[in-house]
């Protein structure tokens, strides 16, 4: 009798297993009913990205709300649908393809590592899907099927070394996490500051999650140059900040030109040990335009007071609306239909940091470059600025580039 | 029949499972469930496999490895390079031109060939279980400190893997690739995903089957006799390392057959999948499905991923890992069994419980 009872609950147990599974999938949805279209937001919401990624999706979220009550998109509500990528290149993998396959969502924003984008770009292009992705990267890509709204190389980190270089720095020290990002900006800004004649006195790589960087520092005082070029990540850049400041060096003694850090890594870092250092994105929340000030304005309405808002949480601002204006010149949510308006070219948005318009050819947007300055005040102000530059994720306008051979093979 | 259901009823359960994932892709056909999920349960097929040699090693021989997300990966990753070179025919791949190689290094040319693949998905977990393991458990290091060496040399590994951008692609690990039996994406290729779902099946009873094998024999009983008095064991005239090596060895290759399969469904491997969190993420599915059975640990890999794959969405998506951790704390402290536990201990003894007051209130009220 027992025993009968324990294969019962043994076969009831393993039909829980699978009526688990099937509840996710259910009914048939599609990405649009009569009333709703349905979108998904990826990001990681726990783990160790999890800090930097909220505000991204706190800003898709604004969007989308913003959208609807302006009367959504061709007649029809935003809904958007969450997945939690926990900060793990294979869980976005699986849960894009859900997103995609399952939750038929009409497109994704999503990812923020160059590893979770990397692992996500195979499965948009095999399901025919649209990822718009949100924050500056390393370039040397170029998906049909990826909107690139942060910034490629050539809208960051080469017009961020002309200006040093314009300003006179001679001597160069590279400083960077150890992964791919870093590892390629500095191939790249070795190549260009070759080709100025310049010298790179030094060049260090950090693991990801290193804290100590006295041996590093020590390599920096023998190698004395006038400027660090730094592409550290995430909680390198406290140490290392922290570490420098502790020795009283300041941006007089050693200036800093740095492409991760924003407004957010300024509240956490101190502004009293970054003040002075360069920055170079194309947005800060001071940039002064009346869409800013909207924009600023909403997302502390929303999320409160003592947020700030950041280079990649525009450009995720910026995705939404793109989106939203893309599927209205296709008068479509079809994902083919939606990249072929994109491909024509026009598609642009008022963005907070002035227009931005996609490229057709390669999925990336025309936006101005801002070197910045962080301020007492905990801010980054703009000290230099540029027209909207175009996007050229391969530097192939780049004579110096390419005869130092900078191109992904294919 | 009552005799068949106590002897065998942990595999009556695990035919069971068995059947219901091979419908898996009957079901898709008549459009039921959808093609992600049949991915997302090859993947949970080879975290079955992983967590069947887990529970060789620490549910029977009392080994707890915090690290076995290194096997898993090292499997993963020899999978991986022979695909990725599928996919460029044999030349080097684009990493390691930016890290500035110019021809294949040494490490990625055996990874040519399909046979030798084969071989060392199996020969560099082995290898690599057996210099740590001799080394380690013939000077009798045990309990917590050989969780602490395993997770260390995990965290060595790691490092090691990001240092060497050139060769393994640092973080981004290695991505864009296809499966061994070529594309399974779309209509057109369902047959390849078929195939694929099912030789993954295949491996899963095929391990299992070993696993059983050898639990059902001597050698089982002498694993649990040195989980449970390893002492006692060595008096016994049993040369327990020799037997501790060949357990975690083999695991080792379990873990790495597993990250093999794994490559396969999820298309990419990268380093996060040898780092310690994901190697404890692995305990947690032996533990809650029931430690020292074989059939809880698969009970256990698929539950426990089925639910965070539906709890990390929508309205849970910040509290889910909460209830994972939730789940896995109420297991340890209260059902030492877990899932199999509950099953075939706690609730008969809470039915005799219950028969017997009944019977006792009926005596006294006569």
């Amino acid at each position: 009798m027992k025993k009968k009872m324990f294969s019962k609950i043994m076969s009831v147990l393993s039909a829980m297993t699978i009526g688990i599974s099937l509840t996710a999938c259910g009914s048939e949805p599609t990405a649009s009913d009569s009333d709703t279209v349905k979108v998904g937001l990826l990001h990681s919401l726990t783990g160790s990205m999890a800090i930097s990624e909220k505000s991204v999706r706190d800003a898709e979220v604004l969007a989308i709300e913003e959208i609807n009550s302006a009367g959504g998109v061709l007649g029809k509500q935003i809904k958007y649908v969450e997945e939690d990528g926990a900060s793990e290149p294979s869980t976005f993998a699986t849960k894009a393809e859900k997103l995609i396959d399952s939750e038929k969502v009409a497109t994704i924003f999503g990812c923020w590592t160059s590893s979770s984008r990397k692992a996500v770009k195979p499965i948009v292009e095999d399901y025919n899907a649209l990822l718009w992705y949100p924050v500056q990267y390393e370039g040397m890509e170029s998906s049909k099927n990826i909107i690139y709204t942060g910034a490629a190389p050539n809208q960051q980190i080469v017009p961020a070394i002309e200006y040093l270089i314009e300003q006179g720095y001679t001597k160069f020290f590279l400083l960077g996490s150890d992964y791919v990002f870093p590892r390629t900006a500095n191939m790249i800004i070795n190549a260009q500051l070759k080709n100025a004649g310049l010298e790179v006195v030094g060049e260090e790589y950090a693991d990801m999650d290193q804290t100590d960087f006295s041996a590093i520092i020590s390599k920096i005082e023998s190698a004395k140059p006038e400027v660090i070029i730094n592409t550290l990540n995430g909680t390198g850049n406290v140490s290392f900040f922290k570490q420098m400041s502790e020795k009283n060096y300041t941006s007089d003694d050693y200036m800093t030109m740095s492409f991760s850090i924003a407004e957010e890594e300024v509240a956490t870092i101190g502004a009293n040990i970054l003040q002075g250092h360069l920055v170079s994105w194309n947005y800060y929340q001071t940039t002064e335009t009346d869409k800013n000030t909207a924009f600023v304005d909403a997302y502390k309405a929303k999320y409160g007071n003592d947020r700030v808002t950041s280079d990649p949480a525009e450009a995720a601002y910026d995705a939404v609306y793109l989106w939203k204006e893309a599927c209205e010149k296709a008068n479509s949510f079809e994902v083919g239909d939606v990249v072929s308006a994109i491909e024509k070219g026009d598609i642009s948005f008022d963005a907070p940091e002035g227009t931005v318009t996609i490229n057709g050819e390669n999925h990336h947007l025309s936006k101005p470059v801002r070197i910045g300055e962080v301020g007492t005040d905990g801010l980054i102000h703009e000290i230099y600025a540029t027209e909207a530059v175009e996007p050229d994720p391969y530097l192939t306008t780049y004579d110096w580039a390419v005869s130092a051979g900078i191109q992904p093979l294919e | 029949m009552k005799q068949l259901v106590k002897k065998q009823g942990s595999n009556i359960c695990f035919a069971v499972i068995v059947i219901l994932i091979a419908l898996m892709p009957v079901l898709m056909n008549s459009g039921l469930i959808s093609t992600s999920m049949v991915l997302f349960l090859g993947k949970c097929i080879a975290f079955a496999v992983v967590a069947i040699g887990l529970d060789l090693i620490w549910g029977y021989t009392g080994i707890l490895s915090l690290g076995h997300g290194l096997y898993f990966a090292l499997g993963g990753y020899c999978m991986a390079m022979y695909l990725k070179l599928q996919e460029t025919g044999g030349k080097i791949t684009d990493f390691m031109q930016i890290g500035g190689l110019d021809e294949l290094p040494l490490i990625w040319r055996p990874f040519q060939y399909l046979p030798l693949t084969l071989i060392m998905i199996v020969a560099v977990p082995a290898v690599l279980a057996f210099v740590i393991g001799y080394f380690i458990f013939k000077t009798r290091v045990k309990g917590v400190y050989f969780s602490i060496i395993s997770q260390a040399l995990t965290w060595a590994a790691y490092s090691i893997f990001i240092a060497l951008s050139p060769y393994t692609n640092g973080n981004v690990g290695i991505t864009e690739i296809k499966t061994i039996f070529g594309k399974i994406k779309g209509e057109s290729n369902q047959g390849n995903l078929f195939l694929l779902f099912y030789v993954a099946l295949i491996i899963l009873v095929l391990i299992y089957s070993l696993a059983k094998f050898l639990v059902g024999r001597k050698f089982g009983k002498l694993l649990i006799a040195i989980r449970d008095g390893e002492n006692r064991t060595y008096f016994s005239g049993y040369k327990v390392s020799n037997y501790k090596t060949f357990i975690y060895v083999l695991s080792a290759v379990f873990a790495g057959i597993a990250g093999a399969v794994f490559v396969n469904f999820n298309g990419s491997i990268t380093p996060s999948q040898m780092t310690i969190s994901y190697s404890i993420t692995m305990i947690i599915w032996v533990a809650v499905g029931g430690r020292g059975t074989i059939i809880g640990a698969v009970i256990g890999a698929f539950l426990i991923n089925l639910c965070e794959y539906n709890l990390s969405s929508g309205s849970m998506v910040e509290i889910w890992q909460y209830i994972i951790g939730a789940v896995f704390c109420i297991t340890i402290l209260f059902f030492k069994g877990g899932i199999i536990g509950i099953v075939k201990e706690q609730i008969p003894a809470f039915i005799r419980r219950q028969k017997n007051s009944r019977t006792h209130t009926e005596v006294k009220q006569s």
